[in-house]
């Protein structure tokens, strides 16, 4: 279990545009959906994670080591980030070689490297694909060749920048699996995700970032339950939630089995 | 917003004049020093350009450019004082070091022609938007689709300076070193290239898509949204270079002709 | 307004073996919403560039069958000529601005200088498109400085301006926020009271199935259905075509709840609502 601190952190870029503002929280074995408009600070705050940008004031502690005394290389073997483009970063003509590059250079031997590479092409679904051309598949696998990239790394922390974009049905059901296949394993998932709905089915908790700083943080069913926050935020409920609201429920319900469980239960009771 | 072009945007009669008709004060002011084989010609140009860019309240802009090009003169000046063939007169000795006359105002010459071409391009680069220099061309005849390459590269190579930075950020998240010896460096070569060429092929194929559902191929003559403003200051300054051009050639033909 | 008449559609990209549209035929009404889902690599993105003609034009490779709008046989047009009747819209909204204007307005007069057309009508239009997709306090900045869902609304001002009486849009709000994502189908609705065919492809379903007339479910290059949104979604094996029903289908379809007027089961929140509170086995406190 890792456990990541942040202590009364800001950045900016510029002196007079604070993008981040005294954000204090820690991350710890629950997984955790961030969400907020575009704009809010989410990617930013993502990558100070990463030692991408580094904090104009305040301090992030990895399991009580800070951070900035670590390079982005270093951090990167504690820490995996998968980015939202994959284009952004496949570069090698075969699978592979691809998901083996991370492993390599944060000291896997080549053995090693192999294995996890394997390891993460099967969760993914790809593990017959391994000597195909990255660009000869559809935008759907290369994101998910760009998420056993990182999984292959091992890292204790993963974070996920937007990984249902473009995806259908199907893929997301797998991206579920893995963040739950994740967090058996110990490790610490965040991601930053627009869908609120795989947000209810997958994450425990959740947090609303709205202009620099962090408007909820809490179970997820609890930030769903505060619709005035969520409004401010520009951001609505899951459908389910939706819809228990304008049928007048005080109870929150996430998720579609949830709702059923809860009213066949009902049923049962009244009969 | 990010452009690479030099363009400064203000509200002055400078930045109002016709492209076509700085163009034309290029050409005059280069052609007519040469027509007339004079000093003084150049510098009364270059005190010209100085006024004109004054009135264009962008005469600050040229100090890097004079800066840059004031170095390279300086090693003309040099090179041509103390080694040019044929030169005599001595004017000045520094140590063992001997500047020469004929070198000098031959230096002297050059750095004054290289100041008037720059100076006069200024007031075209730093008073002109990028777009209406290429809608001008446009509209004398110029393929409207070399027009948009022209006008789109001063807005998307910024752009694609974002998208290399993410993918520095992607690959060094990965572990990828970018810093240290040399063959460290040569090694992250690959690695940032590549997403970077692969990048802009794809974002280039999906522009050309959105441009050509934007009758972008179509045969019909195209129109412009942008009104041609004609104005007297322009005809006024348009008829003055021509004015002082032809003098210029009258003035020479007679000296040719003592 | 125009009609759609599509008649044994096939098509397969150069350079590859299989056909990727496997003899499509189907026809829309003008001012018709149809929403098409079905999963990645059905075709989809390969249908909304047929209707404009950019495959086979663009794409070249082997083409099959007609496409016919308002009796005009698509594939035998230039893409410039043809983009009059149908426009389209993509899902990166980034990647749809041409980046040689400078500001809003220029850029959505883009497609109107290459129609040659006189001034006053240029400005007309662009006024026009500002507003009904309103932008129109964007109308001067730089194109590259504005929200994904401003930019994208841009790049449907663009379109709407060269007055198509067809609109196509692949996946418009897949890369936005919530906001942006919004402000585009209120966009597209409004498109649509105009009286705009729309034909949009989409994964939200909630939202797809709360604004199309009709639902075309798309699966390995064939149409697999074609109805309405209440008769799609009801169907029992949506699984097998890669496509999860909208969350409110889904409940009603456990607690076997149906819409009465339809005789489906509800699409939207408006009809799950009606449908739980009226069998009163929601159990709830009002």
């Amino acid at each position: 279990m890792s456990r990541i601190e942040i202590q009364e952190m800001d950045f900016s870029y510029t002196a007079n545009e604070p993008i981040l503002k005294k954000l204090s929280l820690t991350l710890d074995e629950r997984s955790t959906a961030i969400i907020g408009q575009n704009g809010a600070g989410k990617t930013t705050f993502v990558k100070l994670l990463k030692g991408l940008l580094r904090p104009t004031q305040g301090k992030i502690l990895f399991n009580e080591n800070d951070i900035k005394s670590m390079t982005v290389a270093q951090i990167s073997k504690y820490i995996g980030l998968v980015f939202q483009n994959p284009n952004d970063q496949i570069f090698k003509n075969k699978v592979i070689e691809e998901v083996m590059f991370g492993p390599l250079n944060i000291g896997m031997s080549e053995l090693e490297a192999r294995r996890h590479s394997q390891q993460a092409l099967t969760m993914v679904g790809l593990q017959d694909s391994e000597g195909e051309n990255p660009y000869d598949m559809g935008l759907s696998e290369r994101k998910l060749i760009a998420i056993a990239s990182i999984l292959a790394m091992d890292t204790d922390v993963v974070i996920f920048d937007e990984p249902t974009i473009a995806q259908d049905y199907k893929a997301k059901e797998k991206i579920k699996e893995i963040v739950r296949t994740l967090k058996s394993e110990g490790k610490t998932v965040l991601t930053i995700i627009h869908d609120m709905d795989f947000v209810a089915e997958c994450f425990e908790r959740t947090i609303v970032f709205a202009q620099g700083s962090i408007l909820l943080d809490g179970a997820t069913k609890e930030v769903f339950a505060e619709k005035e926050k969520l409004q401010q935020a520009y951001l609505e409920p899951p459908h389910v939630t939706q819809l228990c609201n304008s049928l007048g429920y005080e109870e929150v319900f996430l998720t579609v089995e949830d709702f059923v469980s809860h009213i066949k239960q009902n049923r049962e009771n009244q009969s | 917003m990010k452009s690479i072009s030099l363009y400064q945007d203000k509200n002055t009669p400078v930045h109002k004049l016709d492209p076509l008709s700085k163009i034309l004060y290029i050409v005059v002011a280069n052609l007519i020093p040469v027509l007339l084989g004079n000093r003084i010609a150049t510098m009364a140009f270059i005190l010209i350009s100085i006024v004109i860019l004054t009135i264009g309240r962008v005469l600050k802009r040229t100090a890097p450019m004079l800066g840059f090009s004031g170095l390279v003169l300086i090693t003309v000046v040099i090179i041509q004082g103390i080694f040019r063939q044929g030169n005599a007169t001595p004017v000045l000795t520094l140590g063992s070091v001997v500047f020469y006359k004929e070198g000098l105002l031959f230096a002297l010459n050059i750095t004054l022609n290289v100041i008037n071409i720059l100076m006069s391009f200024s007031i075209l680069v730093l008073t002109t938007k990028p777009s209406d220099m290429v809608e001008t061309f446009v509209r004398l005849g110029l393929s409207p689709k070399i027009g948009y390459v022209m006008s789109s590269v001063f807005q998307i190579i910024p752009q694609m300076t974002e998208t290399m930075a993410t993918i520095t950020d992607a690959q060094r998240s990965r572990g990828m070193e970018t810093e240290g010896k040399l063959i460290t460096r040569l090694k992250a070569f690959f690695p940032l290239i590549s997403p970077v060429v692969m990048n802009s092929l794809i974002t280039t194929r999906e522009r050309a898509i959105a441009l050509e559902v934007r009758g972008f191929d179509s045969t019909q003559k195209k129109s412009f949204l942008s009104e041609l403003k004609k104005t007297r200051s322009d005809q006024i300054f348009k008829a003055a270079l021509i004015l002082v051009f032809i003098l210029s050639l009258v003035g020479r033909v007679l000296m040719w002709l003592k | 307004m125009a009609k759609i008449v599509v008649e044994h559609l096939k098509y397969r990209y150069p350079l590859t073996e299989e056909l990727v549209l496997k003899d499509i035929s189907f026809t829309i009404e003008p001012g018709e919403f149809i929403g098409i889902i079905g999963e990645n690599n059905a075709g989809k993105s390969t249908l909304c560039q047929a209707l404009v003609g950019i495959i086979p034009n663009f794409y070249k490779g082997a083409y099959g069958g007609k496409i016919l709008i308002d009796e005009i046989e698509v594939a035998k047009q230039n893409v410039s000529d043809i983009c009059r009747k149908v426009g389209i819209v993509f899902q990166n909204p980034f990647n749809q601005v041409t980046g040689s204007k400078l500001t809003v307005y220029e850029e959505i007069g883009f497609g109107l200088e290459n129609m040659g057309l006189p001034r006053n009508e240029m400005i007309e239009r662009i006024d026009y498109s500002l507003r009904l997709l309103d932008i129109y306090k964007y109308k001067d900045r730089n194109p590259f400085d504005l929200s994904g869902g401003q930019m994208q609304r841009m790049a449907i001002a663009s379109i709407i301006a060269m007055r198509p009486e067809v609109i196509i849009l692949d996946e418009p709000t897949s890369q936005l926020d919530p906001q942006g994502s919004d402000e585009v189908f209120r966009a597209v609705q409004s498109l649509s009271h105009e009286g705009i065919t729309i034909i949009m492809v989409e994964h939200k379903m909630e939202k797809i199935a709360a604004y199309s007339d009709r639902i075309m479910l798309l699966q390995d290059g064939q149409i697999a259905a074609f109805d309405t949104p209440q008769k799609i979604f009801s169907m029992d094996d949506l699984d097998r075509y890669g496509v999860n029903a909208p969350a409110f289908t889904r409940i009603c379809k456990s607690l076997n709840i149906k819409d009465e007027k339809t005789g489906c089961y509800p699409v939207t929140l408006k009809e799950a609502e009606d449908a739980l509170s009226l069998s009163g086995k929601g159990g709830l406190r009002v």
